[in-house]
């Protein structure tokens, strides 16, 4: 019981809007910081990529935010926030395909829509807040019981 | 000779400069007291090192040719890179013929492997909708298991060119000839430190096919002197020349002979890392099949071989023309499943139990934030981030960072001077001082 209320902030960094050089930087940067956690390689993989889809949205969608991720014995949560222009339609966004990206970024290869879908598939459980004109802030939470060793 | 590996150090060349320390790809190296030294279980044996000392202090153990008389059957088995090493006037032919003049029973083609691994490799691709990344090229294959385990999953669940290859010859002389299996020693002549490894640590089985394996660079000149007495316009009766699978030494070849594949090649290995970096991100749906190896431009940039490896890629494209179709061969006397799916090695982790790591994470950012984060390697580490966690591991101390040291030294100084100033008080000053003291 005591073990969960153990919780480090392993990631804490802005994401720049509009900086495609830098995109994945902070996703990349996670994934070796788990690594040296020692999580499972699978987990890590879901984690990789819920991080790396949160992380262009902010860089391609937003005009600027953050990205956080914690580790608690039982989980990782990674939380993206940003300072707007939040989302009108969430049940939209979600939809498979849906996407207001831009020329430029879809000339980058991105905006086919699957992001957020990716992030969902990818993570236990999917919290999204969001508030137009304000900003929107998701938390991905990626449990690490069912991998885990059972002495714990 | 290691068991585990067979990149090794001379010491005595070993000037102690960290370029293979910068160079090496997962960083296994360190440089203490003047000398190199490996860490084994961070070590692919991707010849990284090798290819970047000057001095040559670095090496690759192999056998020779005075192990063919081990056996009563010899059998040389030839990589496609092979033939990159010699000019058009000496042919497939004329270089199989000089190895059954320096003793061996058979020639096997490693490249007829290749060709047959291309047709299983995409009739899997188009039944499965799977995309893969090769597991011909062993450095790759450990760099993944040892730093990308997360994409173990996307490796070919087949074996490599030579070990099919390899277990096809053994199979094929033990039926026609009723030999025993310990009369057969099956050599195969290895363009690369990482190849020689997988005799004993093969990759997804129990056992390699493979005995022993030779250097190029070992057999090269006694090669060469019996090539000279043969015939130029040497045949062999009846054998087919595998030009398409020859191709495959050189990048990008293994990839073209998959049509009708989207297809990627990636060669050396910090651009198969870049693209790894990539694969981390998310599929890649619209590519099926990563070719990667460790060596530029193809395994002809393997570090055993003798010519430059632009030259020899240059002698296999003239080669590979040559070629109007793949050879006809049953692929049915081939077996090419693994039977063990590649395993993670997993030193990575700082420690096993989460919560210690979790500490010793914060522990390690505090030392990261300490030193200068120049990456200059004069510590014997790769880079800053390397040495710090080399510190919270006890394996090394902040002075070994002469940045700090320095700093050290210069309060140590600064703390000296004032100590001087600073006489117990029963002592008296000399006048001058006192009379200063008094202004
Ligand atoms: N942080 C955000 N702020 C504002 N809008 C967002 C944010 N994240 C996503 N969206 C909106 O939701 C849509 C769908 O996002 P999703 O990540 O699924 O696809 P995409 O980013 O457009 O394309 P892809 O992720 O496939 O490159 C986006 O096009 C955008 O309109
Ligand atoms: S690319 Fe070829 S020569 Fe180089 S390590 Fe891999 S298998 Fe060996
Ligand atoms: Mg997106």
């Amino acid at each position: 019981m005591q073990k969960d209320e153990i919780k480090q902030v392993i990631l804490d960094c802005e994401v720049e809007a509009g900086d495609f050089s830098v995109g994945g930087e902070a996703s990349s940067k996670l994934k070796s910081l788990l690594h040296k956690l020692g999580i499972p390689a699978q987990t890590i993989r879901k984690i990789a990529i819920a991080t790396y889809e949160l992380e262009i949205n902010i860089i391609i969608h937003t005009y600027g935010g953050s990205l956080k991720a914690e580790v608690t014995p039982s989980e990782i949560r990674v939380i993206a926030s940003d300072k707007g222009p939040g989302i009108a339609d969430l049940e939209k966004a979600f939809q498979p395909g849906y996407s207001t990206a831009s020329q430029k970024a879809r000339e980058m290869g991105f905006g086919a829509g699957m992001g957020l879908c990716n992030i969902k598939r990818y993570s236990d459980e999917l919290n999204v807040e969001t508030e137009v004109g304000k900003g929107t802030e998701i938390e991905a939470r990626i449990s690490l019981r069912e991998s885990g060793d059972s002495n714990e | 000779m290691s068991n585990i590996h067979s990149v090794l150090l001379k010491p005595d060349k070993c000037k102690g400069c960290t370029n293979c320390v910068k160079n090496c790809p997962t960083n296994a190296i360190r440089v203490h007291q003047g000398q190199a030294k490996i860490k084994e279980e961070y070590c692919i044996d991707c010849g990284e090192c090798i290819r970047s000392c000057e001095y040559h202090a670095k090496y690759g153990a192999t056998d020779d040719l005075a192990d063919l008389k081990e056996y009563k059957y010899p059998v040389a088995l030839v990589p496609p890179s092979f033939y990159g090493q010699f000019t058009q006037d000496i042919n497939p032919a004329k270089v199989m013929l000089a190895l059954k003049d320096i003793g061996f029973f058979q020639i096997w083609d490693v490249a007829l492997g290749a060709e047959a691994l291309t047709q299983v490799t995409k009739e899997y691709i188009r039944d499965n909708d799977r995309t893969l990344i090769s597991s011909s090229c062993p450095g790759v294959v450990r760099l993944i298991q040892l730093l990308y385990p997360e994409l173990l999953g996307y490796l070919a669940p087949f074996k490599s060119p030579v070990e099919i290859v390899a277990q096809r010859a053994r199979e094929f002389i033990k039926a026609e000839l009723g030999a025993k299996d310990e009369e057969i020693g099956i050599f195969f002549i290895t363009p690369c430190p990482a190849k020689m490894t997988t005799v004993n640590n093969p990759l997804g089985m129990e056992e390699s096919y493979l005995d022993r394996a030779i250097a190029v660079d070992t057999i090269y000149h006694e090669l060469i002197k019996r090539v000279d007495n043969l015939d130029d316009c040497c045949k062999i009766e009846g054998y087919d020349i595998p030009y398409f699978g020859i191709s495959w030494a050189s990048g990008g070849g293994e990839a073209d002979l998959l049509e009708g594949i989207s297809t990627v090649s990636v060669a050396g290995i910090h651009n198969v890392m870049s693209v790894l970096e990539e694969l981390d991100r998310g599929d890649l749906a619209h590519i099926q099949y990563f070719e990667m190896v460790a060596c530029q431009p193809g395994c002809v940039g393997g570090v055993f071989n003798v010519k430059n490896p632009f030259l020899a890629e240059f002698n296999i494209h003239n080669l590979v023309k040559k070629g109007i179709n793949l050879v006809e061969q049953d692929l049915n006397k081939y077996d090419m499943n693994l039977q063990n799916s590649f395993k993670e090695k997993s030193i990575a982790s700082l420690d096993d139990d989460l919560i210690v790591a979790m500490a010793k994470l914060t522990k390690l950012e505090k030392e990261i934030e300490i030193l200068p984060g120049l990456d200059c390697a004069a510590c014997g580490a790769p880079d800053c981030r390397t040495l710090a966690e080399d510190i919270i591991n006890g394996l090394a101390s902040r002075t070994d960072c002469i940045f700090i040291l320095r700093q050290q030294v210069a309060d140590l100084a600064d703390e000296m001077a004032t100590l001087a100033h600073a006489l117990p008080p029963v002592m008296k000053r000399n006048k001058e001082e006192s009379d200063d003291d008094e202004d």
